[in-house]
Order: C-alpha cells, then structure tokens, then sequence
C-alpha cells in the first residue's frame, strides 16, 4: 500500500496550484476593482486554506508567510484596511512569492528569506499606510503557554475542584459525565455531586443546570492539565481549582488505600512520565482500570466500546464516503480514460468496418439494417465527441499564468504593460494544454521584449505610455486557434533581412515578400535581439516555438503592420488522438498523410521537374523550387522512381518551415482517423508516425512529414538556404 | 395502582424535555423506571431523576429503578451518585467509581 | 459502538488528512466539502462528533454550527471547530454559534483524535 501520507501531500500541492490560481484571479479582480466581497473572501480562504494545509507537512516557511498574508487579507475582509492599488500590488507580489514558496516545498528546495522578509516589510507598510494598527505578525503556536506553576508535575498533587455548569455548557453539547471521564484520566478521582440548587421537579427547566460537583483529584498532573480539561467549557462554568496539601512521600513509599488500592512512589522522572505511569498501573492492579491509561489514539472509542476493527471500519468509511460525497465533479485517474478513448477509437473503426461490410453485401441503402448502422455511426460520432471532451479542460489554466509572467517581464524591461486575455473558457485536450504553456509563455516574453518599444519610444510616437498584449483562444473549425499580439512596433523587416543575410539564411539578393521576411524569424537560429536576453531565453527562438506547436499537429503564422504591431497564431487540433488525414495510396498501400502539413495540391507537369545532383528531383513552383520527395522510394515500395507527370504532387510543409513536395499515386479524399501507436504495438519506423485501421480493416500508416521532408536534406536549413538560392536565381532567368 | 417508565438508550439534552415530562405527567403514583436499555446518561437527564426522586417522596409514593443497565450504572457513579442514590435520597455516593 | 465524525472542510487535503487520521484511529469518517454539504448529509446520518472548518464557500463553519444547534435532533451533537485562528475573536464567535471546542490547526493527528474523544460520549 502506497503511503497515505504521500498522496495526502500530492493532493496538497494540487489544491495549491487551484488556491493559486483562484487567488491570482481574484486579486487581479481587485486590481481592476470588479472584486466583491465575496471574490475577497475567496481570496483571503486560498491563503488561509494554504496555510492549513502546510500546517500538516510542517512547511514552516510557507505557513508563516501564508500567515502574514493571511492577516492583512483579513484586515480587508473586515474593512480595516483599504484594496488601493498599492495593498493589491503588495499583495501580488505576495501570491507570486506564495506560489515560489509551494514550488520551494514540492521541490524541497531552499526558500529566499530574504525575499520573505523583504514583504514582509512590505506588508507592514502597507498597514500603517492605512492608519491601521499595528500588525501582528504573530506565527501561529500552540496556544497553551507552559503552565503557571499552579502544580509541578513529576510529583504526585492532590487538587480540590468545585465545578458548576452553565445551561450553556449543555447547550454547545458539553457534558459534565465527560468531563469527569476526562479527569479520571489524570489520576484518582472522588466525585461529590451537590444537588443543593436542584429545584421542584415541576419547577424544573429540563435544560436547566442545577448541580455542583465537587472533585478530589489525586494524580501527577498541574493545575494547567487540569483546566485543559475544561478548556472547551471555561467560560460557560463557573470553575474553581485549588491545591490541596501536597503529597510528601518519598520515593519508594507506597500508599495503601482501604479498598485495597496500593500506590508507590517513583523519584520523579520528568522525561518519561508516561512509563513511570505504566509502572504505577502495575502496581495499582485491577482497581485503577482503563481510567489511568495514557490517551491511546488508536483506541479513543468511549470505554465500554469493541475494539475497533480498522479493516471494517475502512471499508465502512469508504462506502459512507461514496454515498456522502455528491460533488459536481469527480476525479479520474487519466489512464482511464485514455483507455477509455482508445476502445471509443476501436468503436468508430469497428463501425466503419462494419458500415463497409454491410455495403459490400449488397444490401441496399434504404435497408433497415443500413439505416440501423446510419444511427450507430451518429451515435459512435456521439460518443467520441463525448469521451474527448472529459479529456478537454479550459485554457484557463494556462492563462492565469501569464499576468505573472507579464508583470516579471515588465519589471524586467520596465516597459508598462498591460495583458488582455479573451477565451480562457475554451477548451482543449489536456495534452495540448499541457504542451502549450511553454510556447506561449515564449511568446508573451517575446510580445513584450521584442515587441513592444520602450515607454519613451511609445510616447515619443503618440502611444500610450502602457502596451497591451493581448491573448486570445478561440474554437474556429475543429481547432482551437490562439493568438498573442501586441501594439508594439511590428516586426523590423529590413532589420529581420539583414540578420538572415548575416547567419546565411538567405543570399544577400533574395527577393521576399513582407511575409516571407516576417517568416525568416521562425528559422531555427534566429534571433533578432543584439544580444539574447535573459526574458527571451537563451538561445530559444521562435523555430523552438514552430517546432513544439508543428509537434502537436498545429500550425504558426504571424502578421505586422509597422508601427501597429504583430499577432501570432497558433492553430491546433483540439485533441491528439484523432487526426484530420488525407488518405492516399501509394504502389497499392494506403497511406494517411496529417492534413495540417499539406499546403496544396497539385499535378506537376514534366517539364517542371529538374533533377538535380544524385536522386534529388526539385518542382519548379511559382518562380521557385521545391525538392521532390518520392514516397514509394523512401518507403521501400519500390525501386524505380515515379514518373512525376503519372503522380499527384503534395506541397507539404514541415518541421522548421521546410517544404517539399510529396509525390504519390492517387489521393482517395479526406478522413478523420483515429491514431494508433506503432512504437507501442509494433516498433518505430522512419518515415511513419503511427499507423491506423481503416474501415476496411486494413491497417494504413501516417506518414511522418518530418522525417519525409528531413530526409531530402539532412539539414532544413541548408535546405531552405539552397531553395531560396534556386529561387533567388530562378528569379534571374 | 402503578405506573412505569422505560427510560430510552440515550437521555441526553435532547431526551430531557421529554423525560421531564413523563415524570410530570406520571406523579402521585407508584413509579416504576425501567433502566434496561439505557447506553448513555448526561447531566440534565440526572438532575430529573434526581428531582423526581425527591417529588416521589415528598409524595410519599415509591420510586423504584429496575435492571439497569451497566451503562447506567458506570454513567451514574462517573457523575457522582449511585442507582440507590435515585431511589433511596442519599446524596452522598461513593468516592470510588470504576471508570 | 462505532464512533462516527462527520468532517466539513472545503480543502481535499485538509480532507484527506482528516480522513487518515480518524480512519487510523478507528472512527468511522463521513466528509462533507462545505456547511450546506454538511447539512445535506446530516439529513441522513447522524454523527457521534461533527468536526468543521470555519472558512469555507456557500456556507461557513459558523453558520454549519448555528445550523445544527438549531435543528432538534442533532442539537446535542458536539461540534469541534477546526481553526488555525489564535484569534480569540474568531473562537469566540464560534462558541457563541454553539461551536463545542476547537482543535487549532496544524492540529496533530493525536490531539485530533484526543479532542473528539474528550466531546464525544
């Protein structure tokens, strides 16, 4: 069995990253000042809920400074100190710390003490700029000072106490059977109950309270063991306790009481009273039973009650469990349903054999059975949808990381920015949520570092003074389109040109469109800044970013106007497990090629083909050249080379922004497939990306772009280099 | 003529009124309580047995406490008084209890 | 006799680790997410100790108190009141609402399960 404790802890962090996460959301809603008291409340428990939590694992730094920000939370919940733009800045700068200092916890790395101290300097500023009192920044401890003195423990005391209830103390549900319960378990007990108050029977309130108990209590136990007994009830009792002559024996005496009850005395052993108990027990023999036993946590039953038998009790518990737990939601482990997704996969395959079966039959379109499988097809299609969506989840989680990250890039810049973000409802597979926060976040830190000018650019040009960049995600057929722009000063060409002249990315003559040369910047290796900077990454450029979106099936563009700014879009499939494919055949196999990478189609014409040195062929393409890849050949289906003319043309697009154009023998229409892996079934094959079963329940393999374009020149951007050359003097013919 | 009274399993704040009132209702008889079943005895429920305990005898009338039940007994003795303390109007019980 | 707590807390974690503690301890554990959850459930169960947070959505920990002081069948169920306040105000505030006593957090799994048997009968 896993250790419990551990998965506790897991769900902890889980929980942070939400409290996080409401907690960034709801700040910015102060910020913004669209907060009401109750987005102030949620707040204010993210932290507080944090800090409990922490409490738990022993975080300590976390705790105290979930604490600090706790208390001036608080002071806004009740008014004392006003939301101004100053507090919510400090507070922030806090969340941001938060969440450092729960990543600090996950990771059991070091916490920056200095930065905890520094707001916490903060927070006491902004106290005393709202004339509120001085703030306590008292961690929270155990509440119980030492005792006063009233008793010592290690030696044996004898305490007089006189206890009267309140009707109150019954009304909050205490009872005085188990305070006295309680007070046999701190030694010899003598209980004298005074009914003197006790009224006329029909005078009587039966939720009155009447009685006095007058309690001799020997034991080795201090006054302050004492009134924590009655901790819960002081203020609804009146509660006298007083210190009878103490108890000189020596150590060895032992004191025999008139029922046979026997005592003796132990030197004082203040490390170990617990075993000094066990052995006065021993002694004591039966007569002093389950009274004296030390608080046993794994039997807190009332006595009187069976042993607990944990294996039930569990079992018990998780049916209660089952049965009381009526959230909105439920958690799933993932392999679930992927394995739910994957036999949904099996189903549409299966229906579409069938569908196929049934047509090959003969059997007419107009049959029952015909319009039966119609039905399941729609409801196959249902289903499918139905499983992806359990794996789609907002991109909201995403987003709200991004103000962070805005406001550290500014700081950093000491631009002024704002963030916009739109669509953070729109859903996507979890995968490709997971897979997009890294190019995004690129993205944003290149919107603004790269982006956006300087504040005194901005206002010199008649600006202003604060940029946007805005964030956007939208469903737009069958794919979730994001899109990140700025109102900076659009992309520099000439600069973007001469850089790729510089890094031999382009000959010096090219002739590009504006488009083409906003393009150049997705070239692995490029980088406009003069020096890459800190914000940007080292040496991370936008083809990283091309190259993770390309990964997921998606496609990157980008549009500037000078001077207006640019946007990038990012268009991706909403799930990973179905792909959109063209199917085609080649020398009899059929083959799916991923339809996000074909950018046309065409019929090439003999005349167009040039061949170039070794078995490169390239098209010539609209004044350019593409190289042509033949997939029967680097397949293996056979040895001759097509004949261009016989072929149908694929220009695709891959990896880098490398083209080519695919040559094979017929296209028979598009298909939605369902994705099989071929590692995971078969092994990995260069130039296919995975395989899937189609209606006829043939297998067909997707053809891995990639590979395929890679394969026509080991490096893409030599490749691109060369193309632009042919094209470069393509256009001196 | 005779009455009876079967006390239920727990008499705590929310049985008092209720046993308050079957005493009242119950008084200038012979009272017989049956304490077979009781598991769990609280403060307030003593102090109407105990007030009742005094009506029956002001009334002259006996009040008799059958079977109880050891719960009963434990939770009588951890606050002090005693089955016979019920019936007989000893205040004083013993100091020694069991529990 | 199995001792039942009803726990009422909004944090899974804060849950969980109520859970394992009371489990371990051999009560028999029903949770519930928030007050009105709470409610909800009491309408079929019927707790030996009710262990509550205070801070939490819909329905907090004072109202949940007020809530079961003033229902007639569960009136004499103790209510422990988990709170990391030191903040006598608070406590208070939840003793007015009827709250019987308190286990402050970061409680330990001990002082956990030795507050439930001081309350519980």
């Amino acid at each position: 069995m896993e250790d419990p404790l551990a998965a506790i802890k897991v769900t902890f962090f889980q929980e942070c990253e939400e409290q996080l996460a409401e907690l960034e959301s709801g700040l910015l809603a102060m910020e913004s000042n669209v907060a009401d008291s109750e987005t102030v409340n949620a707040v204010f428990r993210a932290v507080h809920s944090m800090k409990g939590g922490a409490g738990i694992f022993a975080m300590d730094a976390l705790v105290r400074f979930a604490h600090i920000f706790e208390t001036s939370l608080d002071k806004v919940r009740s008014g004392v100190l006003s939301a101004t733009p100053p507090v919510v800045a400090v507070f922030l700068r806090a969340a941001d710390l938060l969440a450092d200092l729960v990543r600090a916890a996950r990771e059991d790395s070091a916490v920056d003490e200095a930065r905890i101290a520094a707001l916490g300097v903060e927070f006491e500023r902004i106290d005393h700029l709202d004339g509120a009192p001085e703030a306590a920044h008292v961690v929270p401890a155990s509440e119980c000072s030492a005792g006063d003195g009233g008793g010592q423990s290690g030696g044996v005391s004898t305490w007089n106490i006189v206890f009267t209830p309140d009707q109150a103390l019954y009304a909050k549900a205490n009872e005085t059977a188990l305070l006295l319960r309680e007070l046999h378990r701190l030694g010899e007990v003598e209980v004298e109950l005074d009914e003197s108050g006790l009224p006329e029977l029909q005078d009587m309130d039966p939720e009155g309270a009447y009685l006095t108990w007058r309690v001799t209590l020997r034991g080795e136990c201090g006054e302050e063991d004492i009134r924590d007994v009655f901790e819960f009830v002081q203020e609804d009792c009146h509660l006298e306790i007083s210190k009878a002559e103490p108890y000189g024996f020596d150590p060895g005496t032992v004191i025999t009481g008139d029922n046979g009850f026997k005592f003796e005395f132990f030197a004082p052993i203040v490390e170990e009273p617990e075993e000094e108990d066990r052995k006065a027990e021993v002694k004591s023999e039966a007569n002093v039973q389950a009274a004296v036993e030390r608080p046993d946590p794994a039997a807190p039953a009332a006595a009187g009650a069976p042993p607990p038998q944990s294996k039930t009790v569990q079992a018990i518990a998780a049916k209660t469990e089952a049965a009381s737990s009526v959230g909105a939601t439920i958690r799933v482990d993932l392999d679930r349903v992927d394995r739910m997704i994957d036999l949904v996969g099996e189903l549409v395959i299966n229906e579409a054999m069938l569908s196929q079966r049934v047509l090959e039959a003969g059997i007419a379109r107009s049959s029952g059975v015909a319009m039966a499988l119609e039905e399941l097809e729609n409801l196959t299609r249902e289903i499918q949808d139905s499983v992806m969506a359990i794996r789609a989840q907002p991109v909201r989680s995403v987003f709200q990381r991004m103000p962070r990250l805005v406001r550290e890039v500014a700081a950093m810049t000491g631009k002024q920015v704002r963030l916009v973000t739109e669509g953070e409802a729109t859903e996507v597979d979890k995968t490709v949520i997971e897979r997009i926060a890294d190019p995004l976040t690129h993205m944003i830190r290149n919107a603004i570092d790269h982006g956006l000018e300087s504040t005194d650019r901005r206002i010199a040009e008649g600006k202003p003074a604060e940029g946007t960049v805005r964030l956007t995600a939208l469903h737009r057929s069958g794919r979730i389109v994001l899109e990140v722009s700025d109102d900076g000063g659009g992309i520099n060409r000439p600069r973007v040109r001469q850089k790729a002249i510089e890094r031999g990315l382009i000959s010096p003559d090219a002739q590009l469109t504006d488009e083409e040369v906003d393009n150049l910047i997705f070239l692995p290796g490029f980088s406009t800044a003069e020096q890459l900077s800190d914000i940007s990454g080292r040496g991370v450029g936008m083809d990283v970013v091309r190259q993770s979106i390309q990964a997921l099936g998606g496609r990157i563009s980008i549009s500037s106007r000078p001077g207006k700014g640019s946007t990038f879009s990012l268009s991706l499939p909403l799930t990973l497990a179905v792909l959109d494919g063209m199917v085609v055949s080649v020398q009899g196999h059929t083959l799916i090629i991923p339809l996000g990478v074909i950018v046309e189609t065409l019929k090439p014409r003999r005349e167009d083909v040039f061949p170039l040195d070794g078995d490169l062929n390239v098209l010539k393409l609209r004044g350019g050249y593409v190289p042509i890849v033949d997939v029967a050949l680097c397949l293996g289906y056979g040895a001759q080379h097509s004949d261009p003319a016989q072929s149908v043309a694929l220009l695709v697009e891959g990896e880098g922004g490398a083209r080519a154009v695919l040559l094979v023998d017929a296209i028979h229409g598009q298909k939605q497939v369902v994705i099989k892996s071929l590692e995971a079934n078969y092994r990995a094959v260069r130039g296919i990306a995975a395989a899937t079963v189609m209606g006829d329940g043939r297998v067909a393999l997707i053809l891995d772009v990639d590979a395929m374009v890679q394969n026509t020149a080991t490096d893409a951007r030599r490749d691109l280099a060369e193309s632009r050359q042919l094209e470069a003097s393509a256009g001196e013919r | 003529m005779s009455d009876a009274i079967d006390l239920p399993p727990v008499l705590d704040l929310v049985a008092a009124p209720g046993l308050l009132e079957s005493f009242v209702q119950r008084r200038g008889d012979r009272l017989c309580i049956d304490a077979s079943r009781v598991q769990r005895l609280g403060a307030q429920c003593l102090q109407i047995l105990l007030a009742a305990r005094n009506a029956w005898a002001e009334d002259g009338n006996a009040l008799d406490i059958q079977n109880p039940s050891e719960d009963f007994t434990a939770s009588l003795e951890l606050l002090g008084t005693s089955v016979g303390g019920l019936t007989n109007g000893t205040q004083k019980a013993s100091g020694e209890t069991d529990r | 006799m199995n001792v039942t707590v009803l726990t009422v807390d909004d944090s899974r974690a804060m849950r969980d680790m109520l859970r394992h503690s009371l489990v371990a301890a051999g009560f028999r554990v029903i949770q519930a997410e928030d007050g009105l959850h709470g409610l909800e459930v009491l309408a079929s169960e019927s707790p030996d100790v009710i262990v509550t947070d205070i801070n939490m959505p819909r329905m907090d920990g004072f109202g949940f108190i007020q809530a079961v002081r003033s229902d007639a069948a569960r009136r004499a169920t103790p209510v422990l009141v988990l709170t990391t306040e030191v903040d006598v105000e608070k406590k208070n505030r939840a003793r007015e609402a009827g709250a019987t006593g308190w286990i402050v957090k970061p409680f330990d799994p001990e002082k956990l399960v030795d507050a439930i048997r001081r309350v519980a009968a």
